[in-house]
């Protein structure tokens, strides 16, 4: 499928284009942001950045955030279409433009939930509102208490008004009312249902639209000379032989050596002929990896306004210890893992003198935005970021990666120039989830109530770092080092391994003590929805109606994270390194559930990807490079390695909605390993598990 | 570079490539078929699935060269018209997707697997499937998708 170029110039008549045939709400990139500053000093947006409506009655959200299988082009639209009282399939969503689209932040941290959507209830709200305003005002009738029903106003002699009618009107140039009401989460028609993937007739069919499908007329194909690993230097090069092919360019800059030519296969046979030196740079021996990690440990460094401090402390360790009867000290390690989107990064890069496109997957555009105007020394106007709905990302596709090696290739050349990474580059080339080691120590009264409780991490994070029971006396801290292998965001990041780490330890306590994981859980708990979703799951678990053994093993974990409310029991057999996971039953509590079956995916998504993490999964290297950078060398779950999981969603819509496409992540590897130690008796404190068992 | 003439989705198409060419990236570049995707590029994620004869074939292994006169069937020459084959129809049932990128694989081999076992057992379903990868873990719902096609296949015999 050929797709128009998009031009950075944006002209009206191209922004119409890309919203769609209809009326213009006098729209575009730089007036609007005149018209932002003359907002008034709130500073709320115009309606006009947020909503655009066409002549066939149709709006059009505008976002910054992306799409990438989570499903929030769906749950927006029926957020969207709930304020709007409008039929969700007259909402559509244009995303991730940065000409176009609203800066909402990159599309990471399960923040679209709990961030974006209150903004976008808001500005829907606010349409909703003026049109029952302009309704009145035109018809000359008493305070605007007209309802809204199928986006339209309905006067008692039968007329109607509706949100075309408010087009052509100048008032959408006010800003987003903070004023205008919003519905009340008992009252959804919309919301809290079912609402199936508005993309899912495009996705059966083959004819959604990645980056990877993009295609430009004209379009060269790229490819990039790569060294042994990242921080290995450009010495020399000969590309003679590359260049005495027909129509291939060779393209040097600094550390950064690549091709063009004018089909995929012509640009990887030229890389093939060309000469290279890189220089000698070892990535660290990877047998002495969590030793050094340590070694190199920064004390923890606290920031203002940061969502994850890097050190909490009450009470005194040295006062809980004394006091604490039972006393307890663990380590635990988590390997690196890369995140293995399934479409890998691809970007589209075309210059027009100073100004630069790129089409793209990225969950970031603004952040890619930035970077690429920083990196070229152009204005930020200059550079416009387009994405696509990307093949997944899980916290891959945060950096402009892809997209600046695309431009890079294309500088100076007048037509547009693909990279396509390989799945060898994807595993390779980008940064991994960090590695980690996780110190604890813990004290537990005569009573059973754990009085003192220290946790270290070393390189992984702070998600999670706090443990979510009543524990007087904590020290919780996180150490950032230095790592070998290049590593950044993942799904939950941090949460995973330090949740890993206090879940294993706390059923180890317990253990210790004579007591069920359960109760003990239950005894040092307060926070009420996390009893619950505990209480509900063992339920339906049949939570001590079995025994463990004889190679059958039953486990739980909980966690508060990125306020979901998490349990996950597990049962699974195990005959020496033969793990089969049976059954799992998760109980999630994130608030209010805008859709139900969209959330429960993302749950089930979230505890199946854990499972490789968790069992399987692990990026090696050797001193000089990564060494299992290919899907047949890299094990991900596949069919065989999903057990029978139910999945039980708490919706309560007396409490805000949280994000939830990454924290479920973080409870499947305590679960298992609670279960594996149930099964067969072996406690192992590392991920992933396989590789730590013996027999 | 050589001339080819293949037969996708019912319709004879000339390609120019070379012969060792894979399959995949002449569907995707030349003839703009893009629902098969590259995925690993090695066989192991059943992202670049098409039909060969009716046989699910990995294209990116496939040397164009090598087709003979086998026919392609692609996810793009699925449905009919508008109407969705029972299949894409079971997946959009079930939301057996999330990112979707491995949709289209999904189904063209499970049209393959309900083709010659209409009505396969979850665990079937499972072992004929087990080289196709779904990162985002819908594999759960993908199992029922294909359950529920092989139902309502069934019902309009």
């Amino acid at each position: 499928m050929r797709t128009e170029p998009i031009n950075d110039a944006l002209t009206r008549r191209e922004a119409a284009k890309r919203l769609g045939s209809g009326v213009l709400l006098l729209f575009t990139a730089g007036r609007s942001r005149a018209d932002e500053e003359k907002a008034g000093p709130q500073k709320h947006p115009l309606l006009s950045s947020r909503l655009h409506i066409g002549d066939d009655g149709t709006i059009t959200l505008l976002t910054g955030k992306v799409e990438c299988g989570q499903g929030i082009r769906t749950s927006l639209t029926q957020v969207a279409a709930e304020e709007l009282r409008l039929d969700p399939a007259r909402v559509r969503l244009l995303m991730g433009d940065t000409a176009l689209a609203p800066n909402d932040g990159g599309t990471w941290g399960s923040l679209t939930t709990p961030q974006t959507v209150p903004v976008i209830r808001q500005a829907c709200a606010s349409l909703r509102e003026l049109l029952c305003r302009c309704a009145a005002e035109e018809w000359g009738v008493g305070p605007a208490e007209l309802p809204v029903h199928n986006g339209q106003v309905r006067g008692a002699d039968g007329r109607v008004y509706t949100y075309r009618d408010l087009a052509r009107s100048p008032k959408l140039l006010t800003a987003v009312s903070v004023n205008a009401p919003l519905t009340d989460p008992f009252q959804w028609q919309i919301c809290g249902r079912p609402l199936r993937p508005v993309n899912g007739a495009a996705i059966v069919s083959g004819s959604h639209q990645y980056s990877s499908d993009l295609s430009l007329p004209g379009m060269r194909h790229g490819r990039v000379v790569r060294p042994p690993n990242y921080r290995c230097r450009l010495l020399s090069f000969d590309a003679s032989r590359a260049e005495s092919l027909p129509d291939v360019r060779v393209v040097h800059d600094g550390d950064f050596l690549g091709v063009t030519a004018p089909t995929a296969e012509a640009a990887a046979a030229a890389v093939q002929l060309i000469d290279v030196r890189w220089s000698d740079e070892p990535l660290g021996d990877p047998q002495t990896l969590f030793g050094d990690l340590k070694a190199h440990a920064k004390p923890p460094e606290l920031k203002e306004f940061d969502r994850y401090p890097a050190l909490m402390q009450a009470g005194s360790i040295s006062d809980g210890m004394a006091r604490a009867v039972h006393r307890l000290q663990s380590t635990y390690r988590i390997a690196y893992i890369a995140h293995v989107p399934l479409e890998a990064r691809t970007a589209v890069a075309q210059w027009q003198g100073n100004r630069l496109t790129v089409q793209c997957g990225t969950q970031a555009p603004f952040v890619v935005h930035d970077e690429i105007a920083h990196a070229f020394q152009i204005l930020p106007e200059q550079v416009r970021i387009v994405v696509s709905d990307t093949g997944s990302g899980y916290g891959a596709k945060h950096n402009s990666e892809c997209e600046l090696e695309a431009a890079r290739l294309a500088r100076g050349s007048p037509e547009p120039v693909r990279l396509a990474w390989s799945r060898e580059e994807e595993f390779t080339q980008s940064y991994c989830r960090p590695a980690a080691l996780m110190e604890v120590q813990s004290g537990v009264d005569g009573d059973g109530n754990i009085v003192a409780w220290e946790f270290h991490n070393y390189n992984g994070g702070a998600a999670s770092l706090s443990p979510p029971y009543r524990i007087p006396n904590r020290y919780v801290a996180y150490h950032a080092s230095e790592s070998p292998l290049r590593q950044g965001s993942y799904r939950s990041l941090a949460a995973v391994g330090n949740t890993f780490a206090r879940e294993m330890h706390v059923d180890e306590v317990a253990e210790k003590l004579g007591l069920d994981p359960l109760e003990f859980r239950l005894r040092n708990m307060e926070n009420p929805r996390l009893k619950a979703v505990l209480q509900r799951g063992a339920e339906r678990f049949g939570w001590g109606k079995s025994k463990s053994g004889n190679g059958v093993g039953y486990g739980l974990a909980c966690n508060l994270e990125k306020g979901g409310h998490l349990a996950l029991f597990t049962e699974l057999e195990a005959h020496g390194k033969q793990v089969r996971l049976r059954r799992m039953v998760a109980v999630f509590d994130a608030g209010a559930v805008i859709n139900p079956d969209i959330l429960s995916n993302q749950v089930e998504g979230a505890i199946v990807q854990g499972i490789g993490g968790a069992l399987f999964e692990e990026l090696k290297f050797d001193r000089k490079e990564i060494v299992n950078g290919k899907l047949s060398s890299y094990r991900v779950p596949r069919f065989q390695d999903v057990p029978d999981l139910e999945v039980i969603l708490v919706d309560r819509r007396d409490v805000l909605s949280a994000g939830a496409g990454e924290s479920p992540i973080t409870v499947t590897a305590p679960s298992i390993g609670a279960a594996l130690y149930a099964a067969c008796g072996q406690r192992v404190r590392q991920l992933p598990l396989l590789a730590g068992m013996e027999g | 570079m050589e001339s080819f003439t293949i037969h996708v989705n019912g319709a004879e198409r000339t390609v120019r490539a070379d012969g060792k060419t894979p399959l995949l990236f002449v569907l995707r570049e030349q003839l703009h078929l893009t629902g098969a995707k590259y995925g690993c590029g090695e066989g192991q994620c059943g992202a670049c699935t098409v039909l060969v004869a009716g046989e699910p074939v990995p294209s990116c292994l496939l040397p164009v060269g090598d087709l003979g006169g086998r026919p392609v069937q692609t996810i793009e020459g699925l449905a009919k018209g508008s109407a969705l084959h029972p299949v894409q129809q079971a997946f959009l049932d079930v939301s057996a997707f999330q990112c979707g990128f491995c949709t289209p694989g999904m189904i063209m081999a499970s049209v393959a697997l309900l083709a010659k076992n209409p009505r396969p057992s979850a665990n079937e379903i499972r072992a004929e499937l087990a080289h196709h990868v779904c990162r985002c873990g819908t594999y759960s719902r993908i199992v029922r998708a294909v359950q529920g096609a092989a139902e309502s296949v069934k019902r309009a015999d």
